[in-house]
């Protein structure tokens, strides 16, 4: 049996997704699953049902836009890109970010001596 | 911001109904052929390739509903639906609905209609500009000169003021008058207050001089020129006769404008400088003792209150100095005037705040009852709201479910209590109007009733929703599932009617208590001691304003010879004040003997003074207790005499003989008055103030200047009053065509003084009635209720051999605990709440034992029948019948 695939944290995909716009370029849905999924090793499994949503979100909040094109077999595609704003967000909640992970680093490699 | 912004865009999202679901279906299925050409490439056979596609992918509808969801305002739309969902059940129930609108719209029309009377009386802005910088001169009135000195620091001071003088001026040509409500302005008023003339022009300084222009000018209100001169476009020009002088009209105000007097609209006004003219001299504008307007002024931007009321105090002495007045001013104090000023609100203020508070528990009685039936509804209803739990509605959208009915009673409830308010309000306000007081408010919607009106809905919409939510609350999908036959009428049920039903009585009994002691206050009030034979009595009240001075005392003579002739009229006398209109004549320094006059004191109370002709007395129906009645030769240049009652020997004389005894007043201290009789006591302001001391001089010896006004007591048959009216103002017409009268009984002037006791009485005694009537409403139907629920119980009891009075006694046994148990409430309520009613008492005590019996007593006689009838049929069923049944 394959070691159990993980689902996303809520709240950490929009932030998934924004560095993988950040860094591809404009995607389409399936595109930006796919990458994630690539991205984490396989070891994410990006529910369509919840990516959708995050798409919207993030389109209503102004950090993504989307235009219609085609994708890479001349099938018409929605895709979305980041907008200067989502570049703002991005980078302020990748700090955040990097902030928490070093902080619960902290805490989880701490040792009695340490504390002594 | 970012999440109004999300708000609005799914707002209107919602509100068009605009759908981009295609767009999600559209891009999932490109996701899923994306994914199975993926697998296909991957070497899985296309069948397995879109099976494991779909499978990845999910239910594409689901995704698509959970995307609706975030794109738009789920909330909202459900919302509407419950609402339609409402509608429809309460179609299929019009009795319950038509009850419950009704209880409703009363209750919040009942509410609406005090508060906007507390709203146009008390909270509403004057119509005019910045009314939030005015502020008046506090208490009392001022006299022209002090206004002067104001008037030459207006600018200085403040941002401008202005002066007036509300009076009732006659406005007929000759005959009966006709008063309306009028008013002195000073030439700024206008253009201080910032208002303009809807046509014409509004008054100038230049109008407001000695030297005006344009002769007598006066200005009216959009009311008195569409009922005066029916809105004629070229009233402009035209004529009309105040206290017969004629003077130019030169503006109407708009219709919103009602002068600052707020209670009455300013029908007429004319320039401060118009009314020696009216009064035949000048003396009012020269005496500094004559204190008549009040003053307004407009705070500077950026002044407040204690700025202003400061500089006002800053040049107080060089006013007091520029003042020929025995009055030593208190320091001048400014108070807000926003809303303009008013005796009415000083009178009403209070009352009305009371009865907002009374409106309000007849209101969650109301409620109440709303609450009780809809909770039955509910509890009939377990078996639907159980099906519906069952198939995975959640608790939450059920109990909204149920509220939005109670959400679309409330509503409806409210838009017909808003059309009940605006006419009882005005039924409110006539019943203010009295012989001296025309009340006019502007009763109109504005934003503050709307916004009172809609809180009151949601209010009764919570209150009267909570209990069939709390039964939902408890429903289990089992439980409803089960057949539902019959079932045994669990406690709990008869808790919550029985909570509301405490409650209800409680309230009801602090209602009916409130109700008992204003209505005590009335009759109190009206069963005061009067001092005279008021019943047979006929005022006619004479205007000598025209008659130049010299000739009002002979002219008054030949109209009271004429009039005795007349058949009907047993007796006439003449006096200069009428009784029991609030205010009169007096004196504050007053000095027995050969004492010191001293400094005129405002602390002092006031001897009150009534100038008589002889047999006055008598036509009273006053008793003289020493002494003699004045004489005819009691003239000028006779030994001035005056006649005291019981209360002045006792005030003044501490009871010793008053006769012989001489009294000099601060008005006219050179005059020595020898007393030479003692009346008994008679109300002199109003029965509320009792006996005062009081001090009658003969009209001969009257300074003829002073005597503006004379009153014909006549002494006629109350059955003969009409015929004697007009035969009285043919003769009065006959000795002179150009006199002016006005006719008046005592019973007109007693209502006066008690208008604002009368309607808080009449108002408590509705609310509380009103609630009574809900509150067995309630009763009535709890037992109702119980008795359906327990027929097979009681038929079962019956059946073994109970008597249907046991039966009686068992119902009226479980009633009577919530009966007793609300009365014991309420009574504590009331006890607690008496301190508040107090001010508005008069010779009852707020804990009035005998009160609180009988609404407590009313309270348990309207129960125990509420109750009796259900009972009664209770008693009555026919064993076999219900044991059948089941």
């Amino acid at each position: 049996m394959p070691m159990a695939k993980r689902d996303v944290h809520q709240g950490t995909l929009a932030l998934m997704v924004l560095k993988t716009l950040d860094v591809l370029g404009p995607l389409h849905g399936y595109g930006i699953a796919r990458r994630i999924e690539q991205i984490s090793g396989d070891l994410l499994a990006v529910n369509q049902g919840t990516l959708y949503p995050v798409l919207l979100k993030l389109e209503h909040e102004d950090a993504i836009a989307s235009d219609w094109g085609t994708s890479d077999n001349n099938r018409r595609a929605r895709f979305y890109r980041l907008t200067a704003a989502g570049r703002r967000r991005l980078r302020t909640e990748t700090q955040e970010w990097a902030q928490t992970t070093a902080l619960m680093d902290r805490f989880i490699t701490v040792k009695a001596e340490d504390l002594a | 911001m970012k999440a109004l912004r999300r708000f609005a865009r799914r707002l209107v999202a919602s509100a068009l109904g605009h759908r981009d679901d295609d767009r999600v279906r559209e891009e999932l299925t490109e996701h899923l052929a994306l994914l199975t050409d993926e697998y296909v490439r991957a070497g899985v056979p296309l069948e397995e390739a879109r099976r494991r596609a779909r499978l990845k992918v999910g239910a594409i509808d689901a995704t698509t509903e959970a995307h609706r969801d975030e794109q738009r305002l789920r909330w909202l739309e459900d919302l509407g639906s419950d609402l339609r969902y409402g509608l429809r059940t309460l179609r299929r129930t019009p009795g319950f609905t038509v009850i419950a609108i009704v209880t409703l719209a009363l209750g919040i029309g009942a509410n609406t209609a005090v508060f906007s009377l507390l709203n146009s009386l008390v909270l509403r802005p004057l119509p005019v500009r910045d009314p939030d910088r005015l502020a008046l001169i506090a208490n009392g009135a001022w006299s022209y000169p002090l206004w002067e000195q104001i008037k030459a620091r207006e600018n200085e001071l403040f941002d401008g003021a202005l002066a007036w003088s509300a009076q009732r001026f006659d406005l007929s040509e000759g005959g009966l008058a006709a008063p309306v409500d009028g008013a002195y302005v000073s030439g700024r008023f206008f253009d201080v207050l910032g208002v303009s003339a809807e046509r014409g022009r509004t008054l100038t300084p230049a109008d407001d001089s000695a030297s005006a222009p344009d002769g007598p000018v006066a200005v009216i209100s959009h009311r008195y020129w569409r009922a005066h001169f029916g809105g004629a476009e070229d009233v402009i020009g035209r004529r009309i006769t105040v206290q017969r002088v004629p003077f130019t009209v030169i503006g109407v105000m708009p219709a919103a404008f009602f002068g600052v007097d707020v209670g009455q609209t300013t029908d007429v006004m004319m320039p401060i400088a118009a009314a020696p003219i009216i009064q035949g001299s000048d003396g009012v504008l020269r005496d500094a003792d004559s204190w008549w307007l009040e003053i307004l002024v407009r705070l500077k931007p950026r002044q407040d209150l204690a700025q202003a009321t400061n500089a006002l105090r800053g040049v107080e002495p060089q006013i007091q100095a520029a003042l020929v007045t025995r009055r030593v001013m208190d320091p001048l104090t400014l108070v807000p005037a926003a809303a303009g000023k008013s005796d009415l609100r000083t009178t009403f203020e209070t009352p009305l705040v009371a009865m907002v508070v009374a409106v309000g528990l007849v209101l969650l009685v109301a409620c109440a009852n709303v609450a009780g039936l809809a909770f039955e509804r509910a509890v009939a209803r377990r078996h639907e709201l159980g099906v519906r739990l069952a198939l995975g509605g959640s608790r939450a959208r059920l109990a909204r479910l149920v509220f939005s009915e109670s959400l679309i009673v409330a509503v409806t409830g409210a838009m017909l209590g808003l059309a009940f308010a605006v006419w009882s309000s005005a039924l409110l306000v006539q019943r203010l109007n009295t012989w001296r007081n025309t009340i006019s408010l502007d009763l109109g919607i504005d934003w503050r009733v709307l916004t009172f009106t809609t809180m009151l809905a949601c209010v009764s919409a919570v209150v009267a929703g909570l209990a069939p939510v709390l039964g939902v609350k408890r429903v289990a999908p089992s439980e409803a599932l089960r057949n539902a036959g019959r079932t045994i009428t669990g406690d709990r049920r008869f808790i919550v009617r029985g909570t509301l039903v405490v409650a209800q009585i409680a309230v009801s009994l602090v209602l009916v208590t409130a109700a008992g002691l204003f209505l005590r206050t009335f009759a109190s009030l009206n069963q005061l001691p009067l001092g005279f034979a008021p019943a047979p009595l006929l005022l006619a009240e004479l205007d000598l304003r025209r008659t130049p001075s010299e000739a009002r005392g002979p002219l008054v003579e030949r109209l009271r010879d004429a009039v005795t002739t007349i058949p009907g009229v047993n007796a006439v006398a003449v006096s200069t004040v009428q009784p029991l209109t609030g205010g009169g004549w007096g004196d504050r320094q007053v000095v027995i003997g050969d004492g010191p006059m001293g400094r005129y004191d405002r602390s002092r109370p006031i001897l009150w003074m009534n100038a008589t002709t002889p047999g006055w007395f008598r036509t009273m129906g006053m008793a003289m207790k020493k002494g003699r009645d004045f004489e005819t030769g009691d003239r000028v240049g006779g030994v001035p005499v005056a006649i005291v009652n019981e209360a002045f020997v006792r005030q003044y004389l501490s009871g010793h003989d008053a006769i012989g005894q001489t009294v000099r007043l601060g008005f006219d201290a050179q005059t020595r008055r020898e007393i030479i009789g003692v009346v008994s006591d008679a109300v002199y302001t109003s029965p509320r103030d009792g006996m005062t001391a009081t001090m009658y001089v003969p009209m001969a010896q009257q300074v003829p200047d002073g005597l503006s006004v004379a009153v014909l007591t006549l002494d006629v048959a109350r059955s003969q009053h009409a015929t004697a009216e007009r035969d009285i103002a043919a003769a009065l017409l006959r000795v002179d065509p150009a006199v002016e009268f006005t006719f008046r009984t005592f019973d007109q002037l007693v209502d006066a003084t008690v208008t604002q006791e009368r309607l808080v009485a009449m108002l408590s005694g509705f609310f509380g009635a009103f609630a009574l009537l809900l509150a067995s409403i309630g009763l009535y139907g709890i037992v109702a209720q119980a008795v359906r629920a327990r027929r097979a119980e009681i038929g079962l009891r019956m059946a073994l051999g109970a008597q249907p009075a046991g039966i009686m006694r068992l119902v009226f046994h479980r009633i009577g605990v919530l009966i007793a148990v609300g009365l014991a409430i309420g009574l504590g309520i009331s006890l607690w709440a008496a301190r508040f009613v107090a001010p508005l008492l008069f010779h009852v005590e707020a804990r009035d034992p005998a009160t609180f019996i009988t609404a407590a007593a009313t309270l348990v006689a309207v129960g125990a029948l509420a109750v009796w009838v259900p009972a009664r049929r209770a008693a009555r069923l026919d064993p076999a019948t219900v044991l059948r049944e089941g």
